[in-house]
């Protein structure tokens, strides 16, 4: 109940914003008509047409639901956030971030969690080590990991609902989360009959300053399928309209962007990962690990390690990235984050005197070099 | 005539042991060619040892050197000899041995509060400070958070009660499991711990509870106490080491104290339901912090029920029947205290070590005189950490241990750099800061701007409680450059640390503006105050409501 006042509120410090701004706010599903024309169906469906010298598409995303028989059984993120009562037995299915933040929710307020995914663990594309971090904390936290597992089918029992994993294992829950992607909004905005181009899986194609084949046509945020983060919209957002009305024309800068997983405990990470970091850099990658027991573990006797990594150019000294999977990781991370941004070298890290005690000050006191990776050599 | 004096009979010194020690260690070829008549001899012995004297004052980089000398024998029982194995004292012997050199350290028996017999090794960070006073704040937040989650659904018969004892006990299993694992830091870089009271004998030579050894190098690494002020029923008073290991909880505590020692008990104990005053001397806490700082942190405490009396000093403690304190104060009397607390200042321990005696120069208020190498006006002595009085904080005693190995063992002259040091207070909310504050800051720089923010964190917003975050970035109008950052609120500490990074790299608000925000967090604030919300040119801000605020804080 709180939840959705503060949605309320929210709602309304936004609608706030725009009109502050002289924006002016109309309630309507919006379709494309022509290069400058916006067809807007009201609530009460009377259509009203507007012409823009630029229009902008920042439709978003949606859940998508995998095609699997019973799929109707299931939920999305949507309706989690507002389920009536807490699942007393859940399946997740999904092995992205909605899908081990929603486990982790879950399982914090007392339910049953079985977590299925398709790869070996979770959360593909960030660093292996910390993705093993992430699957042994959900372990240890007493979710059920199923890797390397798909769902063949949902029915509906007395007993709830009968979950079928491709491995034949059978679980009952109450409530079965698809997490397994989100599509981009525009199959109802009418582009194709603009001609404005998608790509395979729907999102609109935009240059390096958000535009569409479309000169008069531009998208950004999640729609676009670039790096689906809201800071990051925020910044296609502030670009676009710097190129378009503020006679700068400037690109997104979509280096070291940093971002979490809200996982308990979380995760998060800026800049390359290891196993980026060996592909793209020059020379030798130095790894610089901390794991350790929080202080606070040693006094509640959880036995739930924290993991802080540096990986570095061993020629130019530079962070090439940052990661941490430990309580107050995001947090942490924010200003790590400024450091590599501005091409940071491991000295100047080193040269940081440690705020003490925290868990942050790993990061300035790194001393040992973990592993060098060496670039294998390649014969010509 | 070399071979002559290297064993000769000793007449007018040969009841000094020490140096009979330290003659028999005499290179050969520092030996004068002079006569070989006895009185000459002595006369060689004496000004030998002044020239020994003056040439590690002129030559004390060459130390190293020396003893890299194949031909040479060992003249000392030690490289280094560390007295205190703390957080200073530690890291210099460790990296001290990691880079070749013999070293001992000693230090006082164990005991959870400190006296001129009992100590421990870890020192005053790992028994007496930082960690067991981080176990205590850990405790005392749940209070909040058990307050904090109704509004996010939760519900239970009775508000959790809390056992003092059961958290003393695992407070202090924790210390014995960690003064265990510096002592085998110490054994594994090869450092020799010896258990007792060290105590200087001369240049070359460490007394430790009756034996004599005798190091190249001596490092004074023996911390600071804390120091109650002497008024009528001080006994009564404890100071912060009991305060860590109180046999109960305080009901009604009287903490007498503005800095952060007071304001984090006044935390803790607020936390753990103890009815808590504070009393200070000033007009606001935290003095040299950021004014807004020092306004924002009391007024969160005081919305958590923590009492301030400002201006007010104490003059007695009385004791009632009841055994209830009585603390009479310049404006007064406050009854009913179960504990008074003084956490009015800290002071070095050089007291019984010798040093008024080997020539080691001290400041007025005990503080042993160091040069930037750490070097004391004796040649082989040398002191870092908390004895030194300089940035009292455990990552620069560490700092300042690193750079006296490197300078004294790796060839490498190392001075510490005190810029743009990072800390914390570990108040109810906590403190972070790197850098310089706005009152600074406009006295250096004359022009700044001033980014502030004030808000409600997310959990607030469903806990219903009235926790705000102050976050503050001071930039330089010219350059724009970030000469200081602050923050009071949830996770400051970890939050600024990243932060120092960038600040001590010399960043500039540009580039903090350019770094994405990570959402949904309070750090990302710091990368998203667009408008300042004052500039200030030549000394002063633009006329208004700010420029009383400024007046008011005697800027």
């Amino acid at each position: 109940m709180l939840q959705t006042e503060e949605i309320i509120r929210l709602n309304g410090i936004y609608k706030r914003l725009l009109s502050n701004a002289g924006v002016k706010l109309y309630e309507g599903e919006g379709k494309i008509v022509g290069p400058n024309e916006v067809e807007v169906t009201q609530l009460d469906g009377t259509k009203i047409f507007y012409s823009a010298k630029h229009i902008l598409i920042a439709t978003g995303s949606r859940a998508q639901r995998p095609p699997i028989p019973g799929k109707e059984l299931a939920i999305t993120s949507d309706e989690a956030l507002s389920l009536d009562e807490l699942p007393k037995r859940a399946v997740v299915l999904g092995g992205g971030y909605i899908a081990v933040e929603f486990a982790s929710i879950w399982r914090g307020m007392g339910s049953t969690v079985d977590l299925c995914f398709r790869k070996e663990l979770p959360l593909r594309g960030f660093d292996d080590e910390m993705r093993a971090a992430v699957a042994r904390n959900l372990e240890g936290r007493g979710i059920n990991l199923h890797p390397r597992t798909n769902l063949k089918a949902l029915v509906k029992t007395e007993e709830g609902m009968k979950v079928l994993t491709d491995h034949g294992e059978e679980i009952i829950a109450d409530v079965v989360l698809f997490a397994t992607g989100r599509i981009p909004n525009t199959k109802r905005l009418n582009l194709e009959a603009v001609g404005v181009e998608l790509d395979k899986i729907g999102a609109v194609k935009v240059d390096e300053y958000s535009r569409t084949n479309v000169p008069s046509i531009w998208a950004i945020g999640d729609v676009t399928n670039r790096m689906n983060l809201t800071p990051v919209a925020l910044m296609e957002g502030t670009y676009f309209a710097k190129t378009v009305f503020g006679g700068e024309p400037c690109k997104p800068d979509y280096s070291n962007i940093p971002c979490a997983v809200f996982c308990i405990p979380p995760l998060s990470v800026v800049g390359l990962n290891e196993e980026q970091a060996i592909e793209k850099a020059k020379g030798d990658v130095l790894v610089f690990t901390s794991t350790f027991n929080p202080m606070k573990n040693t006094i509640s006797g959880r036995q739930e390690k924290t993991i802080m990594k540096l990986v570095v150019d061993a020629e130019t000294d530079k962070v090439l990235g940052a990661s941490m999977c430990g309580p107050d990781g995001p947090e942490i991370m924010q200003g790590i984050a400024v450091a590599l941004k501005c091409g940071a070298t491991k000295a100047q890290f080193d040269s940081t005197v440690g705020i003490h005690p925290s868990a942050a000050e790993e990061f300035v006191t790194m001393r040992s070099v973990t592993r060098r990776v060496s670039k294998p050599k390649t014969n010509l | 005539m070399a071979t002559t004096l290297s064993a000769p009979k000793l007449t007018a010194f040969s009841s000094s042991q020490t140096l009979q020690t330290l003659c028999k260690r005499i290179p050969i070829s520092l030996y004068p060619q002079s006569p070989s008549s006895p009185f000459s001899v002595s006369t060689a012995r004496i000004s030998l040892l002044a020239r020994r004297a003056s040439l590690s004052h002129r030559h004390r980089f060459a130390a190293r050197a020396e003893s890299d000398n194949g031909a040479e024998p060992r003249r000392y029982d030690f490289d280094l000899f560390t007295i205190g194995a703390g957080s200073g004292g530690v890291r210099a012997s460790r990296f001290a041995a990691n880079l070749g050199a013999s070293v001992a350290i000693c230090e006082l028996p164990f005991a959870t509060i400190s006296s001129e017999t009992s100590g421990g090794v870890g020192g005053t960070c790992v028994l007496r400070g930082c960690v067991p006073k981080k176990l205590l704040v850990f405790a005392s937040k749940y209070s909040h958070e058990f307050e904090e989650s109704h509004g996010f659904g939760w519900k239970y018969e009775a508000e959790p009660k809390h056992d003092w004892s059961i958290l003393m006990a695992n407070k202090n299993a924790e210390l014995q499991r960690l003064t265990g694992i510096y002592k085998n830091i110490l054994k594994n870089a090869g450092v020799t711990l010896i258990e007792g009271r060290g105590k200087i004998v001369d240049p070359h030579t460490v007394d430790v509870d009756g034996k004599l050894y005798s190091a190249r190098h001596i490092l004074i690494a023996v911390g600071g106490r804390p120091f109650i002020p002497e008024i009528p029923g001080s006994e009564y008073a404890i100071d912060s080491d009991k305060a860590l290991d109180l046999p109960s909880k305080p009901e009604k505590i009287a903490i007498i104290g503005g800095g952060y020692i007071a304001l984090e008990f006044a935390g803790i104990f607020n936390g753990l339901t103890t009815d808590v005053h504070v009393f200070i001397r000033q007009k606001k806490v935290l003095r040299g912090f950021d004014e807004e700082v020092r306004d924002f942190v009391a007024e969160q405490m005081s919305l958590r029920g923590i009492e301030f009396h400002t201006e007010e000093s104490p003059q007695a403690i009385l004791k009632s029947a009841d055994g209830s304190l009585t603390l009479k104060t310049t404006k007064g009397a406050v009854e009913g205290f179960s504990h008074v607390m003084f956490a009015t200042g800290r002071k070095p321990n050089t007291k019984n070590l010798g040093l008024e005696e080997v020539g080691v120069k001290m400041t007025k208020n005990g503080a042993i005189e160091v040069d930037e190498y750490s070097h004391t006006s004796v040649p082989s002595i040398w002191a870092v950490g908390d004895v030194t009085d300089r940035v009292n904080l455990t990552p620069v005693a560490l700092m300042e241990g690193m750079a006296l190995a490197k300078t004294l063992f790796a060839n490498e002259p190392t001075k510490p750099d005190y810029r743009a040091i990072p800390s914390a207070v570990f108040s109810q909310p906590p403190i972070g800061q790197v850098g310089l504050t706005e009152e600074q800051a406009i006295k250096e720089y004359g022009d700044v701007d001033i980014y502030t923010e004030n808000f409600r964190p997310l959990k607030a917003t469903l806990s219903g409680l009235p926790d705000r975050i102050f976050m503050k970035i001071i930039a330089c109008a010219k350059t724009n450059k970030v000469l200081g950052l602050h923050m009071c609120g949830e996770d400051s500490a970890e939050i600024v640390q990243g932060f120092a990074v960038a600040v001590k790299a010399g960043l500039t608000k540009a580039d903090f503006d350019m770094t994405v925000g990570i959402h949904p967090t309070s750090a990302e604030e710091l990368v998203t105050m667009r408008t300042p919300k004052r500039k200030i040119r030549n000394g002063s801000p633009p006329e208004g409501k700010d420029s009383e605020v400024k007046a008011a804080a005697g800027v």
